[in-house]
């Protein structure tokens, strides 16, 4: 069917709802309400792929989102948010509080690491992340997150999906129905973890939107690997191409005899896109084709690599990387936190720098915002002698770029660090800033299903409006 | 519900009453007016006011801008105890004490929280005006007026045709002419079975002169097996079928859910009366037994049996809930259409049902557990049980046997502790040899050997007196101190009661229990013990003759009743139990509980003659929905076999009937089908039958420019409807044409990972957790939740598929190897893979770009043929994945 007739013959609301190529006129109806132009619906329309790139509410502060996921959960009082109290009243109860979490833990427990003024703003960022330290003044520390349960699964998805259960789709997802992707020789949303994190492929589930938009994980960064199907093994690309050339010969052929049908037309231009991204793709992967000092500058390991991949990805139109630290629940110290803590922030605090750097260096960093951050945080009390238990009454994230004012803190914890009481952020709230920056009304990007309008933060969020630029 | 705001309002009105003296207080109103208002204008109404209701933003349910709404409280119930600050919620709250901390941005300075605390102490004067936004009930009355809950009528001498050229003229539409028979038979052969019709089958219609050839043709598909599996299928959708969960922790895969998917296959294949269909699928064990249908009964169960089963921990309560929400959601939306889920947290905004319904439901299923259970009749379970006992009771003879013959050896070493003991430190101390001095002293070399490796030092310490006493004696104690101890011991031991502790091994039986006495265990039991002995040793070394000739009888009984044990009963994943009914959770908390909600069904579906309370069982429910009386039951149903034929229901939101859903394109149609599906026994293959005898249903798929200008998107059904094939008959119909199908019906699950996997794609398994890459990639929907039909996208990574996946070079090679084994030339060949892949002739033009394309040199490095590329080509064409 033809869906410039359609916009002649029949309302808008059937439209959406029966053609075929109305996905992406779901996200349109969502994002601009009533307001839909004629025109703009026809843009859309003609743009049978539902991974095009469609209007936001507003203009955009930022195009892509690099969400580097420390999954585990790291302590906040050992990374962003330093508590002289702790020293201060080391080994001792905090004061009752009825503040509960996973498990029963002891007394008050100082950091094990100086913290350090850095920057022109003097924020003080621990010892532990030296290189980061150096780029502060291009972060905006949140003191004051919480979320919901203090168990990994629950907090996981909805830091991920917004929802404590598997069954929402997740916020890479959302991003790609309502805004599309800049480049369709590549998947709009990519997962870099090696291995899973705890829960696993839910996190970035599209659920009840269509499978398009469902996150591409890639474990092995291998380039001819990262996506399936990407290499033919029984011909050469010269052959392919004849064999292709064939194909769309047999196509065209058959197009003739059925005129005007776009949905075949547009599976012609998809096997053509097919063919281009079994060499695009795995060029964009190839962190090979950097400069050594480039290479250098991320370091040479699994997660510097995956971080080096997000900004070639985003640098190609890709709307969000998601890189976990790592398989299952790494960040997840429950015993010697000094000793856990320290070896993964040696292990990402040159790489998280050097992406930092290379973004604002090359200007993408005005374009891309970079969340840092855990399901939750960790509390201020020990457990076992020198760990620290879940904590979701009170934790840290960081952003940087894409219209984040830098060099500041927003909220704060309480004395110790164990829950948020100053300009509290819930991970609802984030959403709704991220979106926010990407040019979404977090409250209008809504999908029909199951008889209900679905959001990305439920009935919940407020834009964290103290923290843009 | 009316009668609680009733309550309510009174309630009010009584509380009001009481303060009102207090307004007159002119300084308890400046204390207001200046101390208490400017604040919860800044900090509270944007959450809590009747603007925070207009924007939706209103938070709890608590209403702060006028003297009602806070009297009237929120969902965590009254906030302010006027005269008592200490009871207030607010108070509390105001000083972060508890989970409830306000206002959310941060806590207000101390002196602010003091000032409230004085004005409520002071009796909470406000001056403010009364509220004037009013509690809104639900009319079940008026919602029964809406078109869904009125009964279906029949209309008195229409067809399905005469009710669709109503519509054609109405719209002033012109249909298109009818298919031709090779695209008809194509379009019935995919749509009822999922694969494409045999050439032969093709020519059989088309040569078919008889006045009833199409009708013939609907009859031959609907008998053979494979329109069970393409139905099924469709039914499984919505069932949201799946052999996992969505996370991983302490749930295991159900490796048995092929059972309900066979049940419900089997169940379209026997064309199971409808509501049969229903009611055993949400009562199955409690519907009364008839003989031998006891599988039937219980396989059904698998849909909710399959239900979501969320990680529990420290939000234990708040995951049953979203449990209960899965089941609830299901059940309507699947049968009812009616998307009761959204009354959960409020009355349904839009349909008349109201929170305590939805709890009324969910109470059916609180306390119920998703289980396994055999399926086969009591008697196979008994019969089987019964032989596992034999097969037992035989192991044990064997073990005991085993046992009395270590138990005797080990008995008659002991009596020789000091000869063992003396011997082995010998060995220990180098001064004699293992073998030798077994012989020359005649001790059991297996029992010196243990006592050798037990005088290890490392067991000193974990051994009880006497034998520490052994363990303490040096190497160069003298003979006689040696000789002493070592004859004290063996008193002490020979003393011992010793029980049955022989060690019959850990194959057959279950182990002996373990004695209590450290001595016992440390000689006899222990891993170490000197004189431990296993089954297998006793076996291979203290067997006497007439002891082996009896292990031998009793091997070979052994052995008869292992080969005579029935296979073990296949069970079911099933729901069971009852629910244990409810309270409703205020806005959807479950830490908030309100009233009632006794156990029932849908306020507005149900007649005078309500049932409901403690004995509603699930039978109930399923007597409730599988009933002529239900409005709902027959209509959903049939827009879905409606839907499931052209692509879109004549309600286009087929689990959504509700008003937020769509109006039926034809509600006299939809009407006069439901009530011809009920009066022929709720037949689902007459209703295929009604529906595929249609004109609208034998309609090209040619456009038309003037039709177009008033229904583009065939809502009128004037043309028949160009679609892509879904995932399953794509992937079937390439192992069809290429010859590899395996047509096997039914069993375990097979991974679709596997590229030389043959079978149908309804049998491959089906993922929560990680939802296999062709299936998502092809918009297989999430079976998280019920899903009513298929998005269908295109994209690049459809066609990686297509173009490497080593599945489709399996078929590529397959299908070129199927055409070369026929003799002839190119040009005959390709006219055969035309016929299979495509049941038509090729036209000049195609065999000419396809002899062009062969006739290419091949390239040394390519590992597949000119021929085999070329069948990789037809099987990726847009032809082969779409039907008219």
């Amino acid at each position: 069917m033809n869906p410039t007739d359609a916009l002649l013959g029949i309302s808008r609301r059937d439209m959406l709802a029966r053609t075929g190529t109305g996905l992406g006129m779901l996200g349109l109806a969502g994002l601009l309400g009533s307001k839909v132009t004629a025109a703009e619906a026809k843009r859309v329309a003609t743009a049978t792929d539902p991974l095009a790139p469609k209007v936001a509410h507003f203009t955009p502060k930022a195009k892509h989102v690099i969400h580097l996921f420390m999954n585990g959960g790291p302590s906040q009082v050992d990374t962003f948010d330093p508590k002289p109290a702790l020293v201060k009243y080391h080994g001792q109860q905090p004061p009752a509080s009825g503040l509960k979490t996973e498990r029963k833990t002891g007394g008050l427990f100082k950091s094990p690491y100086k913290f350090h003024k850095c920057g022109q703003s003097g924020i003080e960022v621990s010892e532990i992340f030296p290189e980061i330290g150096k780029c502060i003044d291009d972060i905006c520390v949140i003191r004051s997150m919480h979320t919901n349960i203090p168990n990994h699964e629950p907090g996981l998805l909805l830091m991920t999906c917004g929802n404590t259960q598997p069954i929402r789709p997740s916020m890479g997802s959302w991003l790609l129905y309502g805004l599309g992707s800049e480049n369709q020789n590549l998947p709009g949303f990519v997962v870099l973890c090696p291995g899973k994190p705890v829960v696993g492929p839910a996190l970035w589930n599209n659920s009840f939107l269509p499978g398009v938009y469902q996150g591409c994980h890639i474990q092995n960064l291998d380039p001819k690997k990262v996506i399936d199907h990407l290499q033919n093994r029984s011909v050469t690309p010269a052959t392919q191409r004849e064999q292709l050339d064939l194909l769309n010969g047999l196509n065209r052929l058959h197009l003739e005899r059925n005129a005007g049908d776009d949905q075949l037309d547009s599976r012609i231009r998809s096997l053509e896109m097919a063919f281009r991204m079994q060499t695009e793709a795995t060029d964009a992967f190839d962190v090979t084709k950097e400069a050594p000092a480039t290479r250098d500058m991320y370091g040479r390991t699994y997660f510097a690599d995956a971080c080096l991949t997000a900004r070639r990805l985003v640098e190609r139109g890709v709307r969000m990387v998601q890189v976990f630290y790592g398989n299952g629940q790494p960040w997840d110290d429950h015993g010697d936190i000094e000793k856990g803590h320290r070896a993964k922030a040696m292990d990402t605090d040159k790489a998280v720098a050097a992406l930092l750097r290379d973004l604002k260096q090359s200007g993408m960093l005005d374009e891309t915002l970079v969340l840092w951050g855990g399901e939750f945080g960790r509390t201020p009390t020990s457990e076992g002698g020198n760990g620290r238990d879940h904590n979701h009454h009170g934790f840290s994230v960081w952003l940087a770029g894409g219209g984040i004012k830098g060099g500041m803190t927003y909220g704060s914890t309480d004395e110790f660090g164990f829950a948020a009481v100053e300009n509290k952020v819930h991970v609802h709230d984030l959403h709704a800033t991220i979106l926010h920056q990407l040019g979404i009304d977090h409250e209008k990007l809504t999908y029909r299903y199951s008889g209900r309008d679905f959001r990305l933060t439920d009935v919940h969020g407020e834009v964290v409006k103290g923290i843009l630029a | 519900m009316q009668l609680r705001c009733k309550l309510l309002i009174g309630f009010v009105v009584l509380f009001g009453c009481g303060f009102a003296s207090a307004a007159d207080d002119a300084k308890a109103i400046e204390h207001f007016e200046s101390k208490i208002r400017p604040v919860l204008v800044e900090h509270c109404q944007s959450c809590h006011s009747a603007e925070a209701v207009a924007v939706k933003k209103l938070r709890g349910g608590l209403l702060l801008d006028t003297k009602a709404g806070w009297m009237k409280g929120g969902d965590s119930g009254k906030v302010i105890v006027p005269g008592k600050p200490g009871e207030s919620l607010m108070v509390k709250s105001l000083h972060y004490d508890g989970e409830l901390q306000m206002p959310p941005k941060g806590k207000l300075p101390a002196a602010i929280v003091k000032d409230f605390e004085k004005w409520i102490a002071d009796g909470a004067v406000d001056p403010r005006a009364e509220s004037t936004s009013k509690t809104t009930g639900i009319d079940l009355k008026k919602g029964r007026e809406f078109w869904a809950f009125q009964p279906p009528k029949a209309s008195v001498g229409a067809t399905v045709d005469s009710l669709l050229q109503a519509k054609w003229d109405e719209k002033q539409l012109k249909p298109v002419a009818k298919a031709d028979r090779r695209t008809l038979l194509r379009r019935a052969t995919f749509d009822l079975t999922g694969l494409p019709p045999t050439p032969d089958e093709v020519e059989a219609f088309e040569k078919d002169q008889s006045t009833d050839a199409w009708e013939k043709v609907i009859d031959r598909l609907l008998a053979s097996p494979r329109y069970g599996e393409r139905w099924g299928r469709h039914w499984l959708d919505v069932a949201r079928y799946a052999e996992d969960q969505a996370h991983t922790f302490a749930v295991k895969p159900k490796t048995n859910a092929y059972v309900y998917r066979d049940w419900v296959v089997q169940a379209f294949n026997s064309n199971m009366p409808y509501d049969v269909f229903v009611r055993l699928q949400l009562a199955g064990d409690l519907v009364a037994e008839s003989a031998g249908d006891r599988p039937t009964r219980i396989a059904a169960l698998g849909l909710l049996g399959l239900g979501a089963d969320y990680y529990k921990n420290t939000a234990r309560e708040q995951a049953i809930a979203e449990e209960l929400d899965d089941r609830v959601d299901v059940v309507t939306r699947a049968f009812l259409g009616l998307t009761v889920s959204c009354a959960r947290c409020h009355d349904h905004k839009f349909d008349p049902i109201p929170t305590r319904d939805y709890y009324s439901i969910a109470g059916i299923y609180y306390g119920t557990n998703l289980t396994d259970t055999p399926i086969v009749p009591d008697v196979e379970v008994k019969i089987h049980a019964e032989a596992q006992a034999k097969l037992k009771a035989q192991d044990e003879l064997v073990s005991s046997l085993l046992s009395r013959v270590g138990r005797a050896a080990a008995i008659d070493a002991l009596a020789h502790t000091s000869k063992y003991f003396i011997a082995a430190r010998e060995i220990k101390s180098g001064k004699a040899k293992l073998d030798a001095i077994a012989k020359a002293k005649d001790l059991n070399r297996y029992f010196l050997e243990r006592w050798v490796k037990f005088l290890e030092p490392a067991n000193a310490g974990k051994v009880p007196s006497p034998i520490k006493e052994l363990f303490a004696l040096k190497s160069d104690a003298p003979e006689a101190e040696v000789l002493k101890v070592a004859e004290a011991a063996q008193v002490a031991l020979q003393k011992l009661d010793i029980p049955n502790i022989g060690n019959a091994g850990k194959k057959s039986g279950e182990a002996k229990p373990k004695s209590n006495d450290p001595l016992i265990k440390t000689m006899f039991q222990d891993p170490s013990a000197p004189l431990l002995v296993s089954a297998a040793d006793a076996e291979k070394l203290f067997l006497t003759k007439d002891d082996r000739t009896e292990l031998e009888k009793l091997r070979v009984e052994l052995e008869k009743r292992k080969s005579s044990i029935p296979k073990p009963p296949l069970q079911a994943p099933v729901i069971s139990g009852s629910g244990q009914g409810m309270k409703v959770y205020v806005r959807g908390n479950p830490a908030t509980k309100g009233e009632d909600a006794p156990k029932g069904f849908l306020q507005v579906l149900s007649g005078s003659k309500v049932k409901s309370g403690k004995d509603y069982t699930r039978l109930d429910l399923a007597e409730a929905i599988a009933t002529r009386d239900n409005p709902l039951t027959a209509r959903v149903m049939v827009n879905r076999v409606w839907a499931w034929h052209f692509g879109r229901g004549i309600v286009g939101t087929p689990s959504n009937f509700g008003v937020l859903g769509d109006r039926p394109s034809h509600p006299e149609l939809l009407d006069h089908l439901s009530v011809g599906f009920m009066d022929h026994g709720w037949s689902v293959k007459w209703l295929h039958r009604e529906v595929m005898k249609s004109k609208a249903y034998q309609l090209s798929s040619e456009p038309d420019a003037a039709n177009t200008k008033v229904d583009a998107a065939n809502m009128y059904l004037w043309r028949g409807a160009r679609t892509r094939l879904d995932v399953e008959s794509w992937r079937d119909s390439l192992l069809a044409i290429s010859g590899q199908l395996d047509s096997t019906i039914g069993g375990p699950t097979f991974d679709l990972k596997d590229p030389s996997a043959r079978r149908r794609t309804v049998y491959a398994k089906v993922s929560r957790h990680d939802l296999d890459g062709l299936l998502r990639l092809f918009d297989f929907p999430d079976a998280n939740v019920t899903a009513d039909k298929r998005n269908s996208t295109t994209v690049p990574q459809q066609q990686l598929f297509a173009l490497n996946s080593e599945f489709m070079l399996n078929q590529s090679r397959a299908f070129a190897n199927r055409l070369e084994k026929q003799s002839g030339s190119d040009s005959e060949r390709i006219a055969t893979a035309y016929r299979l892949a495509f049941q038509r002739p090729a036209n000049s033009q195609e065999v000419e770009l396809g002899l062009r394309f062969l006739k290419l040199p091949s390239r040394q490095d390519d590992k597949l043929t000119r021929w085999q590329q070329y069948t990789q080509a037809i099987l990726a064409s847009n032809e082969f994945l779409y039907v008219d």
